[in-house]
C-alpha cells in the first residue's frame, strides 16, 4: 500500500505546485501591468465612463491595494490556501459559485465527448491492430493523421456547415436542449480520436506479438479468445496511461469548442475572463483545470497499477 | 530495420521530407508579395461577394479581398510558428545539454522544472500570457515557448546522457579535448538529429496553437490577417461565405498536414523506427 500512498502524495504535490505557480503568475501579471489597478477594477465594475477618482480610492481601500506588495502577496496566497477565491470583478458573484455553475457544463460535454471518442476509436484501433499493414490499418492511419492535422475549431466549423447550415438537422450553437450537445461532443470526440486510434492500434500490435499470446495459441485457444482473455488487458495498459496525457488535448479542445459553440462551460468562462482581465475568475478557472489535470494523472497511475500487477511488485521492490 | 539502425543517417534520402518544408517556407516568405490587392483595403460596396475573376476567393464582410488576406497572413501563421519552435527547441537543447553534462544538482533542478512545466496544461499558459499582456506577437511567443521547451529539454537530456557514455566521447575526453568541444562536436549533432522530427511536428502543433489563440481573440488581433483571427472575423458570416471561410481553414489544414507527414518521415529516417 505504501506505493499507492506515495503515488497519491506525489500527484497532490504536483497539484499544489501547479496551483502555487498559477497563483504567483496571476499575482505577478496583475501587478506588473501598467496603470492603476484600482482604476481598472473600478472601470470593470461601474463602466469606463463613470469612473471617478473617489470610486477608485474606495476600491483601493476595500481591496487593500494600498498595502505593500509582499503583504498583498501573502494575503493572496493565504486566501487561496483557505479556498477563498474572492469575487468576480465583472459580475460581483463569488468565483466559487461561477466555477461550480460552469464546471458542470464542461463535465457533461467532456464526459460525452470522451465516451464517444472511445466508442469510435476502440473498434477502429483494435481492428487496425489485428492486421498491421493491412488495408484497414492504412485507412485508419490516414484518418488519424488527417484528424490530427485539423485544429478543433476547424472540425467544429465543418460540422456546423454540414449539419446545421446545409442539412439543418441540428442547432449550430447554444445549450438549451440535448440536440445542442451533439455537435460540440462530436467535435471533441473527433479531435480525441486522432490521438487514441494510433495508441490503441500500437498497443494491440504489441500485445499480439508478445510471447504469452503465442503460448495461448499453442495452448489451443482460438485467436479471438486468446485476444479477449490475454491480449486486451495487456493492451489496455498503455491506453490507460495515455488517457491522462490526452486530457491535455481535451483542455485546449474544450476551450476552443465551447467558445465556438457558445457553450457555457469552464473554457468559455476562462476566455471571457481573459478578455475582460477578470483576474479572480481567471485564476479560479486555471486552478480547476490544473487540479483536474493532476487528478486524471493520478487516476491513470492507479488504473495502470490495477491492470498491471507487475508494476506494483516492481515499485515495491 | 536493423540495417537502417546501423547505417549512419543517410543524407541522400533527406530531400523527401525537405521538399514540403521548403515549399511551405517559400509560401510563407513570398505570400505578401503575391497578394493581388492591399489586404487591408476595404470596399463597403462589395461585401461578402462570391468568388469572381476580380476576387478569386471572394470578399469578406468589409469588402476586403480574401485571397490577398490569406496570402498576407502566411508569414504570421507559418513564420511565427517556426520562430516559436526554434526558440523553444534552442532553450530546450541548451538546458537539456547542461542537465546531461552538469552535476547532480543542476540536472535535478532543470529536469524537475521541466516536469513541473509539463504538468501545466500548455495552451493555458499561452492563454494567460496572451490574455494578460494583450494581443500581440511577444506575449504569445513567450507563452508558447514556455509551454514547449520542456519536451525538447527532456529529449536532449536523454540523448545527450546516452551519447556521453559512448566510447568515442570517452576517447575524445582522454585525448584531452575540452568539455565544450566534446559537447559541440560529438553530443550536439546527435541531439539535433533526434530533435529534428519532433521540432518539425512541433511547428505543425504551433500553427494550430497560434491559430486557436487567434480564433479565441487572444492571439494576434484583427485587422492582422493571421489565419485564426481571419476565421474568427468570418465566423458570423459562415452561412453567406463558405468559400471565404474555407480558404484560411484549408491553408491551416494543409500546412499542419505537410509538417506532420514530414515529421513522421524524418523520424522514420533518423531512427529507423516507425513513429506513430
Amino acid at each position: 500500500m505504501t506505493t499507492i500512498a506515495r503515488i497519491i502524495l506525489s500527484r497532490i504535490g504536483q497539484a499544489l505546485a501547479t496551483a502555487a505557480m498559477l497563483a504567483t503568475l496571476c499575482f505577478a501579471f496583475v501587478h506588473a501591468l501598467p496603470g492603476d489597478l484600482s482604476l481598472r477594477v473600478a472601470a470593470a465594475r461601474v463602466g469606463d465612463e463613470r469612473v471617478t477618482s473617489e470610486t477608485a480610492e474606495r476600491i483601493r481601500r476595500e481591496e487593500g491595494l494600498d498595502r505593500p506588495l509582499i503583504v498583498q502577496y501573502g494575503q493572496w496566497m493565504g486566501n487561496l490556501a483557505r479556498g477563498d477565491l474572492g469575487r468576480s470583478l465583472l459580475s460581483g458573484k463569488p468565483v466559487t459559485a461561477e466555477l461550480a455553475y460552469h464546471t458542470k457544463f464542461t463535465l457533461q460535454l467532456g464526459l460525452i465527448g470522451w465516451l464517444l471518442s472511445y466508442v469510435l476509436a476502440l473498434p477502429l484501433g483494435i481492428w487496425a491492430g489485428m492486421r498491421p499493414g493491412g488495408a484497414v490499418d492504412r485507412a485508419t492511419e490516414a484518418l488519424a493523421v488527417t484528424l490530427a492535422s485539423l485544429p478543433a475549431f476547424l472540425v467544429g466549423i465543418g460540422l456546423i456547415t454540414l449539419f446545421a447550415l446545409t442539412l439543418r438537422w441540428l442547432p449550430p450553437a447554444g445549450f438549451r436542449t440535448f440536440a445542442h450537445m451533439v455537435l460540440p461532443a462530436f467535435t471533441l470526440a473527433l479531435s480525441l480520436v486522432a490521438f487514441s486510434i494510433p495508441v490503441i492500434r500500437n498497443a494491440v500490435v504489441e500485445a499480439r506479438s508478445a510471447f504469452f499470446m503465442t503460448y495461448a495459441r499453442v495452448k489451443g485457444l482460438s485467436p479471438v479468445s486468446a485476444l479477449r482473455h490475454h491480449g486486451l488487458r495487456n493492451a489496455a495498459i498503455p491506453v490507460v496511461t495515455f488517457a491522462a496525457l490526452q486530457f491535455a488535448f481535451v483542455i485546449d479542445g474544450f476551450v476552443v469548442i465551447e467558445t465556438l459553440f457558445n457553450y457555457p462551460g469552464l473554457g468559455e468562462l476562462l476566455v471571457k475572463a481573459l478578455v475582460a482581465r477578470d483576474v479572480p475568475v481567471i485564476m479560479g478557472a486555471g486552478l480547476v483545470i490544473g487540479f483536474a489535470f493532476a487528478l486524471v494523472s493520478l487516476l491513470a497511475d492507479l488504473a495502470r497499477l490495477w491492470l498491471d500487477p507487475r508494476e506494483l511488485a516492481e515499485a515495491r521492490a | 530495420m536493423t540495417m537502417l539502425l546501423e547505417a549512419r543517417p543517410t543524407r541522400s534520402r533527406l530531400p523527401g521530407a525537405i521538399w514540403p518544408l521548403a515549399a511551405l517556407a517559400a509560401f510563407a516568405a513570398s505570400g505578401p508579395f503575391l497578394a493581388p490587392y492591399d489586404p487591408d483595403a476595404q470596399d463597403l460596396l462589395r461585401v461578402m461577394e462570391a468568388p469572381s475573376w476580380h476576387h478569386l476567393l471572394g470578399t469578406d464582410h468589409v469588402g476586403r479581398d480574401v485571397l490577398s488576406r490569406v496570402l498576407a497572413g502566411a508569414p504570421q501563421s507559418l513564420g511565427l510558428a517556426a520562430l516559436c519552435v526554434a526558440l523553444a527547441a534552442s532553450i530546450g537543447v541548451m538546458l537539456g545539454l547542461s542537465a546531461a553534462n552538469g552535476g547532480r544538482f543542476t540536472r535535478a533542478a532543470i529536469m524537475r522544472l521541466a516536469d513541473l512545466m509539463l504538468a501545466f496544461p500548455g495552451l493555458l499558459l499561452a492563454m494567460l500570457f496572451a490574455g494578460f499582456l494583450g494581443g500581440g506577437i511577444w506575449p504569445m511567443l513567450i507563452g508558447l515557448k514556455l509551454a514547449l521547451w520542456p519536451q525538447y529539454a527532456r529529449m536532449a537530456e536523454a540523448v545527450a546522457t546516452g551519447v556521453l557514455r559512448e566510447g568515442h566521447v570517452e576517447a575524445a575526453r582522454l585525448a584531452g579535448f575540452p568539455e565544450r568541444v566534446i559537447l559541440l562536436r560529438h553530443v550536439l549533432p546527435a541531439v539535433l538529429r533526434a530533435i529534428l522530427p519532433l521540432a518539425t511536428f512541433g511547428v505543425g502543433q504551433a500553427i494550430m496553437s497560434i491559430s486557436a489563440l487567434g480564433f479565441l481573440g487572444l492571439g494576434l488581433k484583427p485587422p492582422t490577417p493571421e489565419w485564426g483571427a481571419t476565421i474568427n472575423e468570418l465566423l458570423p458570416f459562415l452561412s453567406e461565405g463558405f468559400v471565404q471561410m474555407a480558404a484560411p481553414c484549408l491553408l491551416i489544414f494543409v500546412s499542419v498536414l505537410l509538417l506532420t507527414l514530414a515529421g513522421r518521415a524524418l523520424a522514420t529516417q533518423t531512427t529507423g523506427l516507425n513513429h506513430d
